[in-house]
């Protein structure tokens, strides 16, 4: 063999083993998300994750690394299927590698081993995570150990009709004081019961359509308990705690609601949609809602002028003891024990890369929930959409959220049987007390304090 | 050859033999084991680990456990020693990294994790990935807080590292708090006995029970009895009509049910027509919620047990009921004194089977109400259902709703016997007193 054709077929074998060795190198990784109580406007929960990667991908390949990531996201409109999915999910071994859920699933999930602390994945101290709202992290963590990215935030105010508050008499100044009278506990719940029953007895608003409640469960009730003073968890030693008395005060709240005809007992349990065609229809007096509800009932329930048709406020307060109030429940990008080391901590840069203002910002006005970081709320994109800003301002500052702990899902399936049971009359205020005190009693032993 | 009969006999059973162990016994089992645990979403399924977190160490020193170990134990230290910087060089840290380390933080200890990471992060050979750095990072740190251990000898090991002089019934009583997984319990009966709720939901299940079984009986014998008496093309046109609900896959006979009760639908539509109340009739109230749930199994009820009659009726000897006309009796004694009778069998074994299988059913409750308005047509097996796999806070206690089944199981299998003896199977099943 000649000289010439040996250097050939040494330069023919090199490319080809280098073509090999560069196919070798490349990686190739799947992300699967699952998110939960997402409807179409919150579409970015996911696609964010995918906005993510590609930025990701473009970054990677001028680093020289060869990455291909497939986003595969499963979006779940309801919580209960999706709870069961993740859990049954995380015991088969299959569950997704990105997890969007409430962050009161941090505390079960993180004892069951399901998730890894994502704070030993990211740099909270870097860009963009440290702008997130410094509560929001709280929210996001258990136990001494940050679990979760805030996804969004939102708060659930109180809504009234302004036609309706017209045409009781009310100005239109007074519609716009009304919000501060709520906050100072001047106008309670109980002022508004006597505010919707006027619009029924005048024909304005249907029997039974003067306050509607949300139709299901939702962390929304909880609002209500703090309206009569309830508190969730005892400060001093950090154990849940469930208050007798504002639990009381909020059963009996609802019991009179319906004897007073403005909610029909048979409320809990009806369907979403008749609901939100009522009130996007302006056939209601008085409801609560979360702040996202605009965008749906502007996308699908025809609402066309959200700030001349509805006043909003804080949930009013119940009683003396009791304050005005309102909760938010966000979100979290949770990083589950799915793939290898390696596989989570691209994921978790993924989230990262998601949690970026202008991303969360797509998302923040397009679902009507509020921003998660100082930078995201300054984003014009942000800031000059009226609801999300005022929002943001009047309402955030008002909100709480419900606690982490693992045991918290016992108090709040009773407290939400005792509601059930009293507002059906299946059983009166204070049998519905005493079953509630009784199973978390029962249940939880001393991790709760009952007062 | 008896021995190869009964060969033979297992041979032709087998089939059902292990359809019977893995779909009944095995699932019955299981379930009777879970129902003596207090599994749930917070321990797990497959077992726990061990991890001495914050808030246990908050509930132990509730507990009256020694103030100073805990203390000793909640704390999080970080030490650039040789030992930590041998220790990361042959973990295959960056050398470069680790040479750093050893040349700016040798001897500095840090109780604070976030901001050892923080004087990590200002080296100028820190990793580019975060993750890399912190791995690096837990190379230095000697606190066992958070960490998750396999097993209560890891844990126990780790424990005695950090409190060596500590009593070991102190020791033993840190390991068992720190358990995360399940542990074995008769607690969920316990609570199912003292619950109000247990009460409500018995009664709500036999209302349901009772009354669907009622309509299946009723209606069923109505039709079968009906259609025996029409011309053969007309009654089999009746009988696939009313088969439908029992062929229609049950998601989409719900769905049905709903475009036919709920707002605009059907019954909605014909009240408002005839100035009747116009509301969403399956949850509205409660009257018309139960009567929905009853219809709705009562019409897959009533299909099944129209065949059972049907078939029966035909082997009535037709010559009886020739025979009844000659003597002049009307369809009425017909059906009284020579159908019924002859039927009294399989009423028997609809009202047997029906019963047990509503009692467990709780799918077509689930798709229409679900169990509302509020909880009041909620009946024991949707119940168990929600406890254990279904609920909107995510609250899922697998042993509690393990236990709600099986009550329902030995309500299920007590029933049977009772059956079987009240309606005397073993004649039914016992050689013809007359032999052809």
């Amino acid at each position: 063999m000649s000289y010439r054709k040996i250097s050939v077929t040494l330069a023919v074998a090199s490319a080809i083993l280098a073509s090999t060795a560069a196919a070798a190198l490349a990686r190739d990784v799947t992300v699967k998300v699952w998110s939960g109580g997402t409807g179409p406007t919150a579409n970015y929960r996911i696609d964010a994750i995918k906005m993510a990667a590609d930025l990701y991908q473009q970054e990677a390949a001028i680093r020289g690394e060869d990455i291909k990531i497939t986003v595969e996201g499963q979006a779940w409109s309801g919580w209960d299927d999706f709870k069961q999915a993740v859990t049954l999910a995380g015991e088969s071994n299959t569950a997704p590698n990105i997890i969007v859920s409430g962050h009161e699933d941090i505390g079960s999930w993180s004892k069951s081993g399901l998730l890894r602390p994502i704070e030993d994945y990211v740099d909270f101290d870097a860009w963009p995570l440290n702008q997130i709202y410094p509560n929001l992290i709280a929210v996001s963590s258990f136990d001494g150990k940050i679990w979760g990215i805030p996804q969004d935030a939102e708060a659930r105010p109180f809504f009234f009709s302004k036609t309706h508050l017209r045409q009781i008499g009310y100005s239109d100044a007074d519609i716009e004081a009304l919000p501060a009278k709520v906050e100072s506990g001047e106008y309670t719940l109980y002022s508004m019961l006597d505010d919707v029953k006027k619009m029924q007895d005048g024909g304005f608003v249907e029997k039974g359509k003067g306050f509607l409640p949300r139709p299901v469960n939702g962390t929304d009730y909880w609002q209500f308990y703090t309206s009569f003073g309830g508190e969730m968890v005892d400060e001093e030693s950090g154990k849940l705690l469930l208050d007798t008395a504002a639990l009381t005060g909020m059963y009996q709240f609802f019991v009179d609601a319906v004897d007073k005809g403005v909610v029909p007992a048979t409320h809990l349990g009806s369907t979403w949609d008749s609901w939100h065609q009522a009130v996007a229809g302006d056939q209601v007096g008085a409801w609560h809602a979360g702040t996202w509800q605009k965008a749906e009932w502007e996308t699908k329930w025809g609402l066309k002028d959200f700030f001349g048709q509805m006043q909003y406020s804080l949930i009013p307060a119940g009683n003396a003891e009791g304050h005005a109030n309102t909760l938010t429940h966000p979100l979290v990008y949770l990083l589950s024990k799915a793939g290898s080391d390696e596989d989570a901590a691209l994921s978790a840069e993924l989230i990262t890369i998601a949690s970026e203002p202008r991303i969360n910002a797509l998302h923040a006005v397009k679902s009507g929930h509020l921003a998660i970081g100082e930078a995201e709320a300054a984003i014009p994109f942000y800031a000059n959409d009226r609801w999300t800003a005022t929002a943001t301002e009047g309402l955030l500052p008002h909100a709480k959220p419900i606690p982490n702990d693992p045991n918290f899902g016992v108090v709040w399936k009773a407290m939400f049987k005792g509601l059930e049971a009293s507002w059906t009359k299946t059983s009166s205020v204070a049998d519905a007390v005493k079953a509630v005190e009784t199973e978390v009693k029962t249940s939880l032993g001393d991790a709760i304090i009952i007062r | 050859m008896p021995f190869q009969r009964y060969l033979l006999g297992l041979g032709f059973l087998s089939p059902a033999l292990l359809v019977l162990a893995g779909l009944f016994l095995m699932p019955v089992a299981l379930t009777g084991i879970i129902a003596f645990t207090n599994m749930s979403i917070s321990t797990g399924v497959s077992g726990g680990a061990h991890v001495i977190t914050g808030n246990l160490l908050t509930g132990l020193r509730d507990d009256g456990v020694e103030p100073a170990a805990l203390d000793r134990l909640a704390e999080t230290v970080f030490e650039v020693t040789p030992e930590a910087l041998a220790r990361a060089r042959a973990a295959g840290v960056d050398p470069a990294f680790v040479a750093d380390i050893e040349e700016r933080l040798v001897g500095r200890r840090f109780t604070d994790g976030r901001a050892f990471e923080r004087e990590l992060k200002g080296l100028p050979h820190r990793p580019r990935a975060i993750r890399d750095l912190k791995v690096a990072a837990d190379l230095f740190g000697a606190s066992i807080l958070n960490t998750r251990f396999a097993d209560a000898a890891a844990a126990r090991q780790a424990v005695v590292g950090v409190l060596p002089d500590a009593p070991e019934a102190t020791v033993d009583r840190i390991v068992a708090a720190s358990y995360t997984g399940w542990q074995w319990t008769t607690g969920n009966f316990a609570r199912l006995l003292s619950s109000p709720d247990t009460l409500r939901l018995i009664v709500n299940t036999v209302f349901y029970v009772a009354a669907t079984l009622s309509f299946t009986v009723f209606v069923g014998l109505f039709l079968a009895i009906g259609t025996f008496y029409l011309p053969p093309a007309t009654a089999g046109v009746f009988s696939v009509l009313w088969l439908l609900p029992r062929l229609t896959p049950v998601v989409l006979y719900a769905v049905m049910w709903k475009w036919f009760t709920w707002e605009g639908g059907f019954v909605y539509t014909a009240a408002e027509a005839l100035g009747l109340p116009a509301f969403n009739y399956m949850k509205g109230s409660v009257p018309t919620a139960w009567t929905i749930v009853i219809l709705v199994n009562g019409f897959i009820g009533a299909s099944f047990s129209m065949i059972l009659f049907s078939s029966a009726l035909k082997a009535i000897p037709i010559q009886q009921l020739w025979a009844s006309e000659v003597d002049g009796a009307s369809r009425w004694q017909q059906v009284r004194y020579i159908v019924l009778p002859q039927l009294r069998w399989p009423i028997l074994f609809v009202v047997s089977y029906q019963t047990l299988s509503l009692l467990s059913s709780y799918q077509e409750i689930w798709l229409t109400t679900n169990g509302g308005p509020g909880r009041t047509t909620s009946v024991w097996a949707l119940e168990s259902f929600n406890t254990a796999l279904n609920n909107y806070t995510g609250d899922l206690q697998y042993g509690l709703g393990a236990a709600m089944a099986v009550m329902l199981v030995v309500v299920g299998v007590t029933l049977s016997v009772i059956y079987l003896r009240l309606f005397r199977f073993d004649d039914l099943v016992g050689r013809p007193k007359i032999e052809f």
